[in-house]
């Protein structure tokens, strides 16, 4: 549902761009708003109600591959949203409360975003690095 | 080098091009790229078919006070006055120029090591997307400049904003972080997450914006040098 808050235990995934992974490393880049964004989409793996992470991952590289061009070395951040929520809220300089809410789009009912980020954040963007628990590749 | 007859004046030549102003009476050098010597396929993927001839003109007139090339490009008689496409282009060819200077800097410490992994973040950002500007200059040139003026620190991981600026991080021992975003006007954002040496296990997280030529000793009093340098 559109606007629903994404529960702390639950987990999100980050879709990195290669310039954003040199060499397969997530950089804090991958946690930065373009000038126009409101919020840093991500994905909401416990939405497709799978049994395993394998088979989210499968699912989040076929909506990427159906969206846009995946190029050969993006990579998938996964993050754990109370994690980041508490990260951010007790390390960053202002005490951001950053929301995570679903948006689900027709070909991506998965969608969501982080809210209150701003497009200067880098302190923040570096903290949202530290909490990545897991990657993997973004193409199939 | 050939020589340049400074009062021809060129067919198709736009003076709208000339992104700055040009002193007459600065040096003034023959760069064509024509003879580039790159010495590895991912350097030439990019490199135009047909490379416009360039004049290079030296100026100061930057926030670093740090000399760098304004160039003007030569159009071929047949061209259409500037168009986007022109514009990226030549944006794209100012890219590879300034890797091809950091790649020759031998007094960068890691100057090989710099260009290539740049060239692969602008094969990245185009294998993405073609219209891309890859790079953005003015964020390179700052960078390059940065490195003309600390050429013995270590070699920083390097990454693209979404607006295609260049992030460079340093990572040490205790979780230390050096990260400087390249803006395209000669400023730097910077983030520095450091241990507290008073309260062991808690950390200190700073950000800060600067002009790259005055960063590092803005920073001095949190001892970034000592463990980014060589």
């Amino acid at each position: 549902m559109k606007g629903e808050t994404i529960p702390d235990q639950n987990h999100i995934a980050r879709f990195c761009r290669p310039m954003q992974a040199p060499e397969g490393q997530i950089q804090a880049t991958a946690f930065m708003l373009r000038a126009d964004d409101e919020s840093l989409s991500v994905n909401w793996l416990e939405f497709f109600n799978c049994s395993n992470r394998e088979n989210e991952i499968a699912k989040i590289q076929t909506i990427y591959s159906e969206t846009f061009t995946v190029g050969a070395r993006a990579r998938i951040a996964i993050l754990n949203v109370g994690e980041v929520r508490k990260k951010v809220l007790t390390e960053s300089p202002d005490g951001r409360n950053l929301e995570v809410l679903h948006d689900p789009s027709i070909n991506d009912p998965s969608h969501s975003g982080i809210y209150n980020l701003k497009q200067d954040d880098e302190l923040i963007a570096e903290l949202i690095l530290e909490t990545v628990s897991e990657s993997y590749s973004a193409r199939k | 080098m050939p020589e340049i007859d400074l009062h021809r004046i060129h067919k198709g030549f736009d003076p709208a091009q000339i992104p700055s102003i040009v002193y007459g009476n600065k040096s003034i050098e023959d760069n064509s790229p024509s003879d580039y010597p790159y010495s590895d396929t991912a350097a030439c993927k990019f490199l135009p078919k047909k490379i416009p001839k360039k004049i290079f003109y030296k100026n100061t007139a930057f926030v670093n006070q740090e000399e760098f090339s304004t160039s003007i490009i030569d159009l071929p008689d047949n061209q259409d006055p500037i168009t986007q496409a022109t514009l990226l282009e030549n944006e794209e060819d100012q890219v590879q120029e300034l890797i091809f200077q950091i790649r020759k800097s031998l007094s960068i410490t890691y100057h090989e090591s710099l260009a290539n992994r740049l060239l692969t973040l602008f094969n990245d950002a185009k294998e993405e997307d073609s219209t891309s500007l890859g790079i953005s200059v003015g964020s390179l040139r700052n960078f390059y400049n940065f490195f003309q003026l600390h050429f013995n620190l270590k070699c920083p991981t390097i990454s693209l904003t979404p607006d295609y600026n260049i992030y460079a991080s340093w990572r040490g021992e205790q979780n230390r972080v050096f990260s400087v975003h390249f803006l395209p006007n000669g400023d730097a954002r910077f983030v520095i997450f450091r241990p507290n040496d008073r309260h062991p296990g808690r950390q200190i997280r700073l950000s800060g914006i600067a002009t790259t030529d005055v960063l590092m000793k803005t920073v001095v009093p949190d001892s970034v040098s000592d463990w980014i340098s060589e």
